[in-house]
């Protein structure tokens, strides 16, 4: 019973991970342009079609999914450039609607270059096991939770320590006076989105292989992404990671433990929880109060 | 010159509805089908015009009040034996009761917290809908053939549904016509525009914002009920969250914050498969994005606030000086710098 918990507890935090690694790219989208941008999703399944591509081509699935980070860091940077640059400045929700825009021709365009039947995409981590008092760990969740641990820590890093960093940084918060200090503004905001869309290429790539490659793979995994990101406060890149962790968890335990629920609606989960957590706290687990002024 | 345009409006809208009245009657039972299901796409889009056009949230979740209402119906003529005014009033009811039930947490986010609650919606519904499969017949569908021509009429099942769901249609588009040129749609083009300046009047964003989602759900649930007289059958592929997106962007399209957009969002969503003459579900999504974005560079305000100032451009007049029920989106507003307030 109780190892059965702690596996499942392990699972959820692995699925958490890839979750989390969506809602730090809608973080960090929504940090540079202030836009919630619903074709983060599509935007990593056209990403990792690029990985899928370079296996076919004969590429280790390691050297294929970095190349693709690489790859996508352009993607997200011509994509703000190209699409949404003209739509930042407008009201936000024609903003919103953009990105549904980009969705349904992102969606519309992987489908009519590489098909929609499912694709079986090479798994990065080995399919072993690894045993820890009585719960048995696969090494893709142990792997899944690690390479996001790795990534939090690299993109503290970044944040934190470097002047680019304190560039997108100040960007984010305030761009007008960023601009009269001299900074890019229009080429840190195309970094914060291939920025993001680098990091929703590492969760495609992560789940591709548990979910299959589909043109419409993780509309499922964006609802939980975005579920995060709300919960998080949607401007705490720790806060979505861990939010993440949460909605995983209590994913994975709810549909073991409450019968209602089960395999099918598990997605109610990350909802019912996020009603629960605004009631009390409107701004998210992490996320500043936001004091309206006249 | 507000008198004439009154006056050139009525004409207009009188010869459309002979033309409508007398079309079925010589056209084919496909095209009549057609034409009720661009009716019932409208009042899909006009539900959500007034969540997004009017009240500035984003609803991805309206197929999943669409699917409801369609189950609604289809379920209780069919498995509960029900009249069906009944169902039709029970698959406008409970989709407003479940779109309030969501609103009531969802308008409490800041930004755009409704658009994210919504997106979850219709993976809800269509797992809900495969789960109870004794009820709702599963991934199969439930077949429901409610729509039969009375004898005393002489008319085929398709003149029938064609007049029917138009009729239906065109009370639910004056029904909502008269909501936003009224009361709810001066509150709700205040708050739009600015929530400090609606609070400071007495308005409650959060209670509007809320009622506004639930008539949404409204107009979305009864659009299925159409659906299911037209179409006679229902199933989750009718719920799926494409639908809604693909929705969104036919009312975008169409115009935001337009009751004739909304009509115009109905056409394009039907018609723009046919005029291509593919039914590949990928191509129409395809194209669905595309004129999306293009529309969004080239004529933010959409096709209806394009038709308008053309209009008005063709009387001579300042742009945005008529009357009628379109309102400027919010980004055409910020361009003229003036908001519909001020006017009022």
């Amino acid at each position: 019973m109780t190892v059965r918990a702690v596996q499942q507890v392990i699972d959820g935090l692995a699925s958490g991970s890839i979750y989390g690694a969506l809602a730090l790219a809608l973080v960090l989208a929504h940090r540079a342009t202030g836009v919630v941008n619903f074709a983060q999703g599509q935007m990593a399944v056209v990403s990792t079609f690029f990985a899928w591509s370079f296996v076919q081509a004969g590429l280790g699935v390691i050297p294929a999914v970095v190349l693709t980070v690489a790859a996508s860091l352009l993607f997200g940077a011509a994509v703000e450039r190209v699409a949404m640059r003209r739509f930042e400045r407008e009201s936000p929700m024609i903003a919103i609607v953009a990105t549904v825009g980009l969705l349904l021709l992102l969606n519309g365009m992987s489908s009519l270059i590489w098909g929609y039947e499912l694709k079986a995409f090479p798994p990065a981590f080995s399919s072993g096991t690894l045993r820890a008092g009585g719960a048995v760990v696969s090494i893709t969740a142990l792997g899944t939770f690690l390479v996001l641990v790795a990534v939090v820590l690299l993109l503290y890093a970044l944040m934190m320590r470097t002047r680019l960093g304190l560039a997108l940084r100040a960007v984010a918060d305030n761009p007008d006076s960023s601009a009269l200090s001299g900074l890019p503004v229009g080429h840190l905001l195309m970094v914060g989105w291939g920025l993001a869309a680098g990091l929703g290429a590492i969760a495609g790539c992560l789940v591709a292989p548990k979910l299959y490659l589909d043109p419409n793979m993780l509309a499922g995994v964006l609802v939980y992404a975005l579920a995060a990101a709300v919960l998080g406060g949607f401007d705490s890149p720790l806060g979505a990671v861990v939010a993440a962790w949460i909605i995983g968890v209590s994913e994975n335990l709810a549909a073991t433990y409450i019968g209602f629920i089960g395999n099918d609606l598990r997605i109610s989960v990350p909802l019912l929880l996020t009603v629960l957590v605004l009631l009390f706290r409107p701004q998210g687990l992490f996320g500043r109060r936001e004091v309206v002024r006249v | 010159m507000r008198r004439h345009r009154r006056w050139f409006t009525g004409a207009v809208l009188a010869g459309g509805i002979i033309v409508l009245a007398v079309f079925p009657l010589n056209s084919t039972p496909y095209t009549n089908y057609q034409i009720a299901l661009v009716a019932t796409y409208a009042v899909a889009i006009l539900g959500l015009n007034l969540v997004s056009g009017y009240a500035g949230q984003i609803s991805l979740g309206q197929s999943a009040f669409f699917g409801l209402g369609g189950y609604c119906s289809a379920i209780a003529t069919v498995k509960a034996g029900w009249p069906l005014p009944a169902s039709f009033l029970l698959a406008c009811a409970l989709p407003a009761a479940v779109g309030l039930v969501v609103a009531i947490p969802a308008v409490r986010l800041r930004g755009h917290g409704l658009a994210i609650f919504t997106l979850a919606l219709p993976l809800i519904g269509v797992a809900l809908a495969k789960r109870y499969a004794d009820l709702t017949g599963g991934s199969e569908g439930l077949g429901a053939r409610i729509s039969q021509a009375p004898a005393w009429t002489g008319l085929d099942r398709d003149q029938w549904t064609y007049y029917v769901v138009l009729a239906i249609a065109g009370a639910l588009f004056l029904l909502a016509r008269n909501m936003v040129t009224g009361r709810l749609g001066r509150a709700l083009s205040t708050i739009r525009e600015n929530e400090v300046v609606a609070v400071s009047m007495g308005i409650s964003p959060q209670k509007y914002k809320a009622l506004a989602f639930a008539m949404a759900a409204t107009f979305g649930g009864a659009a299925g009920w159409l659906y299911v007289y037209t179409i006679g059958f229902i199933s989750p592929v009718e719920m799926e969250f494409l639908l809604s997106i693909n929705l969104l962007a036919m009312m975008v399209v169409g115009g935001m914050g337009s009751v004739l957009g909304s009509l115009l969002g109905g056409v394009l969503y039907v018609y723009i498969p046919i005029a291509v003459g593919t039914v590949d579900p990928v191509r129409t999504t395809l194209l669905y994005g595309a004129i999306l974005v293009l529309v969004l560079f080239f004529a933010p305000g959409g096709i209806a606030r394009a038709l308008h100032r053309a209009g008005d451009w063709l009387g001579g007049a300042r742009a945005g000086s008529g009357p009628g029920p379109q309102r400027p989106s919010a980004a055409t507003t910020a361009e003229q710098g003036v908001s519909p307030m001020t006017k009022t």
